[in-house]
């Protein structure tokens, strides 16, 4: 946790301005505080962390169909069902081989724009507006967009040559790699702002020393820009990660979670279950399940990969 | 934060889950009684409709587009202006599938019609939510002659004597084909293939002959499957096709099954037919494809005639000159089962709104009605008397296509395999089917596994939602 | 091989004849480099921008002309009447406006919550201060599926379902923004922060009139960030909107596509109309919207 908060910046050791209070102070400020932390608070407690407790009594349950049938309680044989299942199983996969399509892709692309258009050109600006642009595009936005472009009838990749049989979105091989592609490019806009941000806090000097000892743009760019980027590379694994872990509208729009589940990244399987299926209790192992990968996978990068980092301070 | 702190945190959220976990102990049982006899004590209540003062008005939720929603539109306005009784005003809900889930989140919500058009391979899980006035109540209570139907109609929706929604919008799979095409094969526009094979050998040479890339549209859809094993005669799933009781096993994996497998493949392996999704966004894309000229049939339901004409009507695809012919498939002692979507009363209405909802569905059943839908959409006239009037005889000798459906469904005897299956957890089914498909199409699965597997996933699917119901 | 220093004024130490040469060679480079990272930026800015530039054109095209091979690239003869179309049968009116009602009550929800709170971690003192921090923090970590069935029974059981209300209840607080206020309020200088004790300021007048005002680009890049997020929610207003009269335009776009199948340009007409505002937005507040997003990412 604190590694953590470390990165976010969090000073937790300056966190009161007052350096002098008297004990009726601090019940003062303790009432005003907890005025002032309520609203958060209430619809933290009510949609956060009760729904996310509630999920483990759930998944207890082996819920009917419909609502005038009763709930079997069925204890951990659920769990084992569904966490055992080739199913599911196959789910995390999916989803795992999802992020690691989308996450490393779009940083790098993200790292490569952001150092072109770092540059002092005339009209830099408007590549650095376009190259941000698909900011303001959203999941379904792109997913229309890009589920007509692969579309046999009346999309262009086929014109352009890309046309496997069965098409891309229907195809178990590539079927993942074109919802990738579409989740890439919306994602590049807020990839390339974030990687701009962190090359513009790098000092000119270090960069301009490097020119200096005669450096080849590949090795300034190898030893000195990425290891300063490197905070900022941190922070786009880590959350983009945990994005990439919840995607789902994408697999609504274009694939269903098909063809044969090649496209079933689990939280398209919770959906599933909870709306077709109707079954709230296999949904929730399943939630549940999300959650200790995405915290597991999220305390892994926190542990490993921020040794790697290069800290300016 | 502090290692103390953290720990502390963290036993805090562990006991609340333990308490959790413990309020969850507390077991919930509940009756188990076998759901399918309940529907001997249903009332219908004319009497409150009589009873009511002034109009009723009830809601009813249906998935019809574009010109069938107008058609519908135009029947409604006609039955709410006739008399003063009932008022109906229409929900449209998009999808089948999306008007079942809305139906079952609303059981919870509260949020519910009073009258509701279910797609077909629903009708035992409306059954199971014990939420629906049987149709036979208010048949029986109403003296209602049910012999004007089709034989075939009324059987699939008659379980165990109990005919459980009103039907309304029957279609059935016809192939359609582009008869401009067909003569440039040197192919006889009136002489559509009628088996398996045919298909195959009439693509070949469309292919041959350099008149479209490929000859046929193979859509994935696992009803062609159900359809299939009709009309050689054999029941889809034990126990009487589901109808005796909860159906547990699926019978499709025999020779006419794995024959259809068989020919599946070996159409696509041969580069003959192009597969098609039936899903998603692109699920048209086999009839666009006719259009587009990437192939020049498919099989697709009577049901889209309507749209059909109005985009041809439109001037889109100026070349197409569109055939339709009979479902081709296996022959045998069997025929083609209904497909479409039957009315439900919802048992949690108000009792005079249950009778009003009888009303307007008996509205929508009479002859004059059964013709103006038909005539309007493509759908089949359920009623004899409306496919002997005049505005659908002219509809048929103007445009034939739309009496191939109706020809399908008198076409054959009347016993189970055409009655058509009734599954609990038809979607699961109908998954493990079109899974087993793409298996056997995009991983070279062979036909033979691919029914074996399809057949177990079903059966697993099937049981696991039986489990589910308590029975 | 060292030559002595030579001409180059304000250059005292000894340049090796690499660095020399490296230099001199980059100058020549210079020139063929800029020309050739012009090109490459515009072969990149259009790869970027053609999935966007191809859904403005094809939205001015027939179904025909987008099916043909050659594709069609520019429209010779624009059909707008797609956007009037994708608006009515498409019910975008209604959409947006539902998209707007929502977005703006969540965006005025996380700003009030946020700023609450924010205040009170930085300048307030009270018990269990870290763990509420932390708490809210890991609001951050819990993955919205995990909360989508109880949250859908809660709002349902509520009343709510298919409302305005419903829509926004959820997301009326994240931990993002309290953290983000909280950074925000920690740089009001010290300063200040005596001279207004002394002039008698509580806490209330404070937060209105010094540290609110001060906090402005955080503020603004928070309801940026916020409105963003909102307008393009797209799984909770599946889950509990059930018919067009609260329907968001994300929810729109899927239907209009699939009820536009033969009608592509349509669709394409309606991604237009839902990438609109956020254009806009974009545009007037690309500042503020790379603070929003750019916060915590990047040290110092």
């Amino acid at each position: 946790m604190s590694a953590l908060a470390n990165e976010a910046g969090l000073d937790l050791a300056v966190e009161t301005r007052r350096p002098r209070r008297r004990r009726s102070r601090r019940i003062r400020e303790t009432g005003l505080a907890a005025i002032m932390l309520a609203p958060a608070l209430v619809v933290f407690c009510v949609f956060v962390f009760y729904p996310f407790l509630k999920n483990f009594d759930l998944a207890l349950y082996r819920v009917p169909p419909f609502p005038n049938l009763p709930s079997t309680y069925i204890g951990f044989e659920q769990i084992g069902e569904v966490l055992g299942s080739q199913e599911f199983l196959d789910s995390v996969w999916t989803t795992v081989l999802f992020a690691l399509l989308t996450v490393p892709t779009g940083i790098f692309l993200g790292i490569v724009l952001a150092n072109l258009a770092h540059q002092k050109l005339k009209g830099v600006g408007i590549y650095r507006t376009i190259f941000s642009s698909t900011v303001a595009t959203s999941v379904a936005v792109a997913s229309v967009i890009f589920g007509t472009l692969m579309n046999p009838q009346v999309g262009l990749l086929p014109w352009l040559g890309i046309d496997p049989h069965p098409p891309i979105l229907d195809n178990p091989q590539y079927a993942l790699i074109g919802v990738a592609v579409a989740t890439i490019w919306q994602n590049l806009g807020l990839s390339f702002i974030l990687m701009s941000a962190g090359l513009q806090a790098i000092p000119e000097e270090l960069l301009e020393a490097a020119d200096v000892d005669g450096a080849s743009a590949w090795s300034k760019f190898r030893n000195v820009t990425v290891p300063l980027l490197s905070p900022t590379i941190f922070f786009a694994v880590v959350v983009g990660s945990i994005f990439a872990f919840q995607t789902f509208g994408q697999i609504d729009l274009l694939t269903q979670g098909g063809p044969l589940r090649k496209t079933n990244v689990l939280t398209y399987f919770i959906y599933t279950e909870l709306r077709e299926q109707k079954n709230p209790g296999k949904a929730a192992v399943l939630a549940i399940a999300l959650f200790a990968i995405t915290m597991v996978l999220t305390l892994l990068q926190l542990r490993f990969l921020e040794r790697r980092v290069h800290y300016a301070r | 934060m502090s290692r103390h702190r953290t720990r502390m945190i963290r036993a805090a959220l562990a006991a609340v889950a333990a308490v959790g976990l413990a309020v969850g102990a507390l077991p919930m049982s509940g009756a188990g009684a076998s759901v399918r006899h309940q529907s001997s004590g249903a009332k219908c209540p004319l009497g409150a409709l009589k009873r009511a003062k002034g109009p009723v008005e009830i809601t009813m939720w249906h998935s019809m587009p574009r010109a069938n929603e107008a058609t519908l539109q135009k029947l409604t306005d006609k039955f709410n202006a006739s008399q003063d009784k009932v008022q109906v005003t229409l929900l449209n809900t998009i999808t089948y599938e999306d008007t079942l889930q809305k139906y079952v989140a609303g059981l919870s919500t509260g949020d519910l019609p009073d009258l509701v058009q279910i797609g077909d391979g629903d009708t035992q899980q409306m059954i199971d939510t014990q939420s629906v006035l049987p149709a036979q109540a208010c048949v029986k209570a109403d003296h209602y002659d049910l012999s004007g139907h089709l034989k075939r109609v009324i059987d699939y929706y008659t379980i165990q004597k109990t005919l459980w929604p009103m039907p309304f919008n029957v279609s059935g799979p016809v192939l359609y084909y582009d008869k401009t095409k067909f003569k440039s094969a040197g192919l006889d526009p009136e002489q559509p293939p009628a088996t398996l094979d045919a298909i195959t050998a009439d693509s070949k040479q469309i292919v041959d002959r350099g008149v479209a890339p490929a000859g046929f549209g193979l859509k994935t859809e696992p009803g062609n499957l159900e359809q299939w094993l009709a009309k050689a005669g054999e029941l889809y799933v034990n126990q009487g096709n589901g109808r005796k009781g909860r159906a547990t096993t699926s019978l499709f994996d025999n020779r006419t099954g794995r024959e259809v497998y068989a020919w599946m493949k070996d159409i696509v392996d041969r580069g003959l037919a192009v597969t098609n999704p039936d899903r998603g966004g692109s699920i048209y894309d086999n009839l666009l494809g006719i259009g587009n000229g990437t192939h020049v049939m498919t099989i697709e339901t009577s049901a889209s005639l309507g749209t059909i004409t109005d985009v041809l009507g439109s001037g889109a695809y100026p070349d197409i000159d569109l055939g339709v012919g009979p479902m081709p498939g296996p022959s045998g002692n069997g025929g083609v089962n209904v497909d479409g979507a039957a009315l439900w009363i919802v048992k949690k209405s108000a009792p005079a709104k249950q009778a009003a909802a009888w009303e307007f569905a008996k509205f929508l059943n009479t002859a004059e009605s059964q013709a103006t839908w038909a005539a309007g959409t493509g759908y089949v006239p359920i009623v004899t008397a409306a496919a002997d009037s005049p505005a659908v005889q002219e509809l048929w000798a103007r445009i034939p296509g739309y009496k191939v459906a109706y020809d399908q469904l008198l076409s054959g005897p009347s016993n189970l395999a055409t009655a058509g299956p009734i599954i609990g957890d038809y979607a699961g089914v109908q998954t493990a089917v079109r899974e087993s498909w793409q298996r056997m199409l995009s991983e070279g699965t062979s036909p033979r596994a691919a029914a074996k597997a399809g057949a177990e996933a079903a059966d697993a699917a099937m049981q696991e939602y039986n489990a589910r119901v308590g029975g | 091989m060292t030559l002595d220093a030579p001409a180059v004024a304000g250059t005292p130490r000894a340049i090796s004849s690499t660095a020399l040469e490296t230099r001199m060679a980059g100058h020549r480079g210079r020139t063929w480099g800029h020309v050739g990272r012009y090109a490459l930026l515009s072969v990149l800015a259009f790869v970027v921008l053609f999935p966007l530039y191809i859904t403005v054109v094809n939205s001015l095209l027939t179904p025909e002309q987008i099916a043909s091979r050659p594709p069609t690239f520019f429209p010779t003869n624009p059909d707008w009447s797609t956007y009037s179309r994708a608006w009515t049968n498409g019910h975008f009116g209604q959409y947006m406006l539902n998209s707007f009602v929502v977005t703006t009550i969540i965006v005025a929800g996380q700003l009030v919550t946020a700023i609450l709170a924010g205040y009170a971690f930085a300048f307030l003192d009270f018990p269990f201060k870290r763990t509420l921090f932390v708490a809210f923090l890991a609001t951050l970590m819990v993955p919205f599926e995990v909360t989508i069935i109880q949250n859908l029974t809660t709002v349902t059981n509520l009343g709510l379902y298919n409302t305005y209300a419903g829509l926004a209840v959820p997301f009326l607080a994240t931990g993002f923004g309290a953290f983000l206020m909280r950074q925000a309020f920690l740089g009001v200088p010290q300063d200040l922060m005596d001279a207004a004790s002394l002039d008698g300021y509580g806490h209330w007048r404070f937060m209105v009139r010094v540290a609110v005002p001060l906090a402005r680009p955080a503020v603004a890049a928070l309801g940026v960030f916020a409105f963003l997020t909102a307008w393009n929610q797209y799984l909770w207003p599946l889950l509990v909107t059930k018919d067009d009269e609260f329907r968001t335009v994300q929810i729109g776009l899927k239907q209009l596509r699939n009820t536009s199948i033969d009608q592509v340009n349509v669709t394409f007409a309606g991604v237009v109309i839902a990438v609109i505002p956020l254009v806009v937005l974009l545009l007037v507040f690309q500042k503020q919207l790379v603070r929003g997003l750019t916060a915590g990412a990047v040290k110092g």
